[in-house]
Order: C-alpha cells, then structure tokens, then sequence
C-alpha cells in the first residue's frame, strides 16, 4: 500500500502542477522563457540601433545594462523554481508522512472504538492535527468547521472515496493556500483527509522572490556602472583620435596618437600616424619652397636695392624720362623687398617657427608709438579713458607690424584720413580685451568679402582690387597670423558714424591696470 | 685719413652694389670675398667699421667675428639671412656689435654704421673717473679697471657701460639703451641688449652668473651700482 500510495502522490503532483500555488506575479516574469524574450528583446533593440544611428556609448552602455538584467532575470527565475519545487517537494513529503501517520491512528482507534468519533477528533487535535476531516460510513466529521469536506476539492474526494487511491492536492482554503491529502482506509470503510497549511511556505517563497528581485535590480545597475565605465573607455581612443586630428587642424602636425600598447588600436593608430606624417610632410616641403623662393630672391633683392638707391642719389643728374623709369624702379624694389619679406614671415608660420618675444606693454602707449612710425605718420589716435589703463603681453615689433600693416592698408584704399581708435572690448564685465581699430573713408569691404581680405592673395572683389596698387596681398593675411599667434581676433566692419569706410578691428586679450 | 669699411661678403654683385651705395656716403670701402682675405686686408688697413656675412665660404661669418676680436675691438655689424632664428644671437655672442637682415635698405646700413661710429658722449666733465666697488671707470681715456686691473671691453660694450654710468642706479629700459647706444627707434631688438650685457658682465664682473654691477630688473632693465 505504500508503494501505491508513493506513486500516485507523484502522479498526482504532476496531474497538477505544484505551480499551483498562488505567488507574487514577478517572479514569474523571471522564468528562463521570460528571460529568453528578454534576450530576443535586446537583440532586436541592439539592431535597431545600429539602424537608428544611436551613439557608440549609448549602446555599450545598454548592451551591458540588458546582459545584466536578462542574466539576472535568468538566474533569479534558475533559483526561484529550484528552490520552489524543493521546498514544495519537502513539505509535500512531510504533509504525506504525517497524514499517513495519523491515518493508521484514525485506523486502529476506529477499529477497537468504532462509534466514538468525537473522542477521535479530539485525540487527534490533542496530536496537533488541528484540521482533519473524516468520511465515515457515509458520514462526514471535520475536527474544525470551517475546514469541512465542501473544502476538500471534489475530485480528491472522487479519488479517495470512489477510486480508493491516496492522494493530494494543493487548493485554497478561504484565501488561505493549503495541502489537502486524502487517504482511503478500506479496512475501516472510512477515509481519513487531512489539511496542512502552505501559508509558511508561500511566505518563504515570496521572500525569496523578493530578495531575487532585489539581487536583479542590483546586477543590472551593476551591469549599467560596468557599461557606462566600459563605454567610456570604448569611446577614449576614438575621442583621442578626434582631439589629436582637430589638434593636427589646427596646425599642430606634429601631434601623433599613441594605441597604448592595445593591439585592436594599433592599427588605427598607425594609419592615423601615417595619414600625419604625410601630412606634416606635405604641409612643410610646400612652407619650406615658400621659404626656400624667398631666400633664393634676397641676394638680387639686395643688389637691386643698393644699386637702385646710388641711382636715386643720382636723380637730378637724369634727364626727366629716366627719372621717371628710376622713380617707378624704386617703388618696385621697395614693393618687392616688402612682398619677400611678408613672403619669408608667413613661410616661417606655416613652418610654426615663429616665436614671440613678449613684452608687457601699455596698449595707448604703444599704438601711439606705432603708428608714429607708420606711413601715416599724423593718423588719428583716439584712445578712451579705460583704453589708456590696458596692458597686454605681446612682441612689440610683430604688433607694430600688424598695426603698420593696417595703416598701410587704410591708406590704399581712402583719402589717407586714418583713425586709429583704442577701447575697451564691449563685451560684459569684467573686460579681458582691447579692441585696436583702424578706420578709413574708403568704400568699404562688402559683407560676403570680409572674410576673404584675410587671405594670402586675396582675389577677386575688393579683396583683388584691395591687392593691386601696392598691397602685397600679404599684408592682412600677416595681420590675422600675428593675432592670432597673440590670442587675439582680427575682423573687418562697417564705420561706427554711418561714414562709407571699413572699419577692421584687432581684438586682444588685455588687462586692466588697477588704478 | 676717411673712414674706412671692411665688407666681407661671397656675392659679387652685392658686395659691388654695397661698395657703391656705401662710397656715396663719403667712406672708403674695402671688399673681401671670403674669411682668409677679411683678415688680411684687416691687418693691412685696420677698418672703423667690419661689415659681415654670416654665410661665407672657408671660415665662416662667426669664426671671423672671433678672429677679429681676439686683437681688436672695432665695431662689427653681421648679416644674417633672418632676425628670428639663433644666428643673430649666435653673431652677437661671436662679438658682433649690430646685425642686420637680408635683404636690408642701405640707407639702413649707413645708419648702423654711423651710430658705431658716433663717439662716447663724455659722461660729465666733473667725473673723470667713476668708481662702482671695485669697478673703475675713465671716460675720456676710454679704461675700464677691475679691481686695479685694466679689462678690455669693445666699443660697444663700453658705451653701453658708460650710458648705465651716466645715471648710478635707475633702470634703463632696453628700448632706452637700444635708442642710446645703437641709435634704434621704437622697435628695435631687445637681444641686442641683452646679448651685450652678458657679455659685458663676463668682464666687469667678478662672478658673472651673479652680477653685483650690471643688474638685472625683471621686466624693466638695467641698472648699474656699486
């Protein structure tokens, strides 16, 4: 009879399911099909993204923060009905063996005392079997009302008293989960039921549902920390190749980028390396042909310079038309020994061989200074009050130049009636900048040209007519290189009075002398 | 006897095209093409001015400037093909006393020439002797003694001495000096000065690295004291 009895609890616990049990909805989101979903999920999402176009880190970032979660959610569901089928086989097994013992109790006391039921059911309540029901010669007793035969599910009955087989099932008992076990005592023409509570049970569960839960939420923030690390270092050599080619941009070219040893950057690094040296290559044997026409124009520059100037001393000893042609070689020898000169200058930039021999220098002072030994020698200088207490730090001869330069300029294209004006930047406080402006009542630059005057060579519009007469062409390209060198801005304007003229503005960095 | 300007330079056509420019200024131009042929038409006819291409043939432009200065201190101008990289003050350390760069206006030559030329100002006819510590100064005989021993200095050097001399104590500018002792306008080189200060402390003063009279103030100047 046991053997029976064994084998038909195992059939009927598979008959139905110990899932049977009611339990927190979560946990059953975390079973091993769940978290297949969940994979197929990711997958689908990861897909989508690189169509989408989301960023590199965005999707490291999410790749390890789903891995996590879906492994997570894999083994807290592994862990849940592992522990769950155990804890329920176990106490299935000590709901059965009880029963079964207080079943041959119910047995042998109905055969020595076979019309006593009251006294049975308080034997067994004295047993700590608090919920018994017994079928006895067609009648029914329960030891509590409320756990009576209509609270025995009706096919476990069937089973019992009809087919004579033990049995048991799980059900619920006013919202209370419980095994019902049922046991046919043939000999005694009773059956003997049996409810024992899975409350504990249910509450251990939810708590390990709980902690399972718990444990997820925090691998998968886990798993966001370790992708956020891992995407940022994922995404650093490809911010260093950024900075290191907008640094080769910016006329750095010697900058190179370093793979660190890593063998998957190695490649990168070398193209990378590659592409700069071709580069700075390039970028240098064409300066250095600038620099090298340059020098080789110096020594007939300098035979024509001193020849043309014993000629000069020699003017009024010529006949008119020959003084005419010596005035006009004159003015282009000076011409060409300027344009070698700015020629050598800007050769020497794009070689990055310039070097600044700062001086702290009183800014109204020293326009003042410059343009005293400029070509325009009695421009305008107006200086505001603020304009008068402002240093910078830069080289004197290069900015004397750059002022010299767009004097010169001014001069090319107005009547010679230059105002050079000296203010504070207007920019909010506290002011960091001077602004040195040269004005001249010319016609002005158009607005779409005014960026190209400070090219090389400047074609085309005013920017060519602004190089024919005498202007190099090189003049305002050397004014943006030295600003530039000195940390300043250079752009051209319209007059501020409404006058027709162009107005350009060389911006520096500047403090304030403390007063 | 005019003044007489040694010019050392290999290119032909501007050395003649100098000669020219130079002789229209009323001075007597001797020309050498090369180092060996500066020193000995030098020694022939000691020049007033020493005029130097840097890029020579044979020895070049410095090691001449070397040569001379081990017996003379006539004044030196070098020429050099650019005023930003290490020649100039490569030159000035070779003794150079000016420097000009290719291709420069000859009028700016004769310039030069002529603020080398230009005499010590005699400091004050009340101070024929100015004493600094151990540092001695003789204006009109044109000495300068070291502790009882007469120290050789150029014509340069001395001059710029002497400006520092004339005021004990205040800070002179380098755009100062270079106006005073080279005839510079506003924006001329300020290593020139600084180049001749080193040097000039190498012999007025006992430890150099430490100068206890030609003194630096950072960001301003010089100044000289006892």
């Amino acid at each position: 009879m046991s053997s029976r009895f064994a084998d038909s609890a195992i059939a009927s616990s598979r008959e139905r399911p110990v899932s049977g049990v009611p339990e927190s909805s979560e946990p059953d989101a975390l079973s091993p099909s769940a978290a297949t979903r969940a994979l197929h999920g990711v997958t689908r999402f990861l897909d989508r993204a690189r169509h989408r176009r989301i960023s590199l880190r965005t999707r490291i970032l999410l790749s390890f923060a789903l891995g996590g979660f879906a492994l997570s959610g894999f083994l807290a569901a592994t862990t849940y009905s592992f522990t769950k089928s155990r804890l329920v086989r176990q106490r299935d097994q000590s709901a059965l063996s009880d029963a079964y013992k207080n079943a041959s109790i119910v047995a042998s006391e109905l055969r020595s005392n076979p019309t006593d039921l009251t006294a049975l059911l308080s034997r067994l309540q004295t047993l700590g079997v608090d919920r018994p029901v017994l079928y006895y010669r067609g009648n029914w007793s329960a030891g509590r009302a409320d756990f009576g035969p209509n609270a025995l599910p009706e096919t476990l009955r069937e089973r019992i008293n009809a087919d004579g087989v033990a049995a048991r099932m799980v059900t619920r008992v006013r919202d209370e989960p419980v095994i019902a076990v049922g046991i046919p005592l043939d000999k005694v023409d009773a059956s003997y039921f049996e409810f024992s509570s899975l409350s504990e049970l249910q509450a251990t569960l939810s708590s390990v549902g709980r902690a399972l839960v718990g444990a997820g939420v925090i691998t998968t923030s886990l798993g966001l920390l370790l992708g956020a690390l891992a995407a940022r270092r994922a995404v650093r050599p490809l911010a260093d190749a950024a900075q290191a080619a907008q640094s080769i941009a910016g006329g750095r070219l010697d900058t190179r980028l370093d793979s660190g040893g890593d063998p998957d950057l190695e490649g990168l690094a070398t193209s990378f390396n590659n592409m700069a040296a071709a580069l700075q290559q390039r970028v240098e044997r064409d300066a250095r042909f600038a620099s090298d026409v340059s020098h080789e124009l110096r020594s007939p520059l300098m035979t024509l310079a001193a020849s043309v100037e014993v000629l000069q001393a020699r003017r009024e000893d010529m006949p008119e038309r020959a003084q005419t042609a010596l005035d006009l070689l004159v003015g282009d020898v000076l011409r060409f020994q300027g344009l070698v000169e700015d020629l050598l200058e800007i050769s020497r930039f794009d070689a990055g061989a310039i070097h600044l021999n700062l001086d702290e220098l009183l800014v109204s002072e020293f326009v003042r200074q410059a343009v005293s030994v400029s070509s325009v020698r009695d421009a305008t200088v107006l200086v505001s009050e603020r304009g008068e207490q402002m240093l910078i730090r830069g080289d004197r001869r290069r900015l004397a130049r750059v002022i010299a330069n767009l004097i010169d300029n001014a001069r090319l294209h107005g009547s010679g009636d230059i105002a050079v004006y000296v203010n504070e930047a207007e920019e909010p406080e506290p002011i960091s900048n001077v602004w040195i402006a040269v004005e001249d009542n010319g016609t002005g630059v158009p607005e779409e040209e005014r960026s190209l005057v400070f090219e090389r060579f400047a074609r085309g519009g005013a920017a060519g007519r602004r190089a024919t007469s005498e202007g190099a062409g090189l003049g305002l390209a050397l004014v943006a290189e030295h600003v530039r060198l000195h940390g300043g801005k250079v752009w051209v304007e319209d007059r501020r009075d409404g006058e027709p003229g162009a107005r350009f503005v060389i911006e520096l960095p500047a403090e304030e002398l403390s007063a | 006897m005019g003044t007489r300007i040694l010019t050392v330079e290999d290119d032909e056509r501007i050395r003649a095209a100098v000669k020219l420019a130079l002789e229209d200024e009323g001075w007597l131009v001797d020309e050498a093409a090369d180092g060996e042929s500066a020193i000995d038409i030098f020694h022939q006819h000691p020049s007033d001015v020493v005029l130097i291409d840097i890029m020579l043939p044979g020895i070049d432009g410095f090691e001449l400037c070397r040569t001379l200065r081990r017996t003379s201190d006539v004044p030196i101008v070098m020429v050099t093909a650019r005023a930003d990289t290490h020649d100039v003050v490569a030159g000035l350390e070779a003794g150079a006393d000016d420097y000009l760069t290719k291709p420069f206006a000859p009028k700016e030559l004769s310039a030069r020439i002529r603020a080398l030329l230009r005499r010590v100002r005699p400091v004050s006819p009340a101070h024929a002797r100015l004493l600094f510590g151990d540092l001695e100064i003789v204006p009109d005989e044109g000495k300068v003694n070291l502790g009882g021993h007469e120290v050789h200095l150029t014509k340069t050097e001395f001059r710029l001495l002497c400006e520092l001399a004339q005021n004990p104590g205040r800070v002179f500018s380098r755009e100062e000096l270079l106006d005073k002792v080279w005839g510079y306008d506003y924006f001329g080189d300020g290593r020139l000065v600084d180049v001749h200060v080193r040097r000039l402390r190498t012999k007025v003063e006992s430890d150099p690295a430490n100068p206890r009279h030609v003194v630096t103030v950072r960001g301003l100047g010089y100044r000289l004291q006892s």
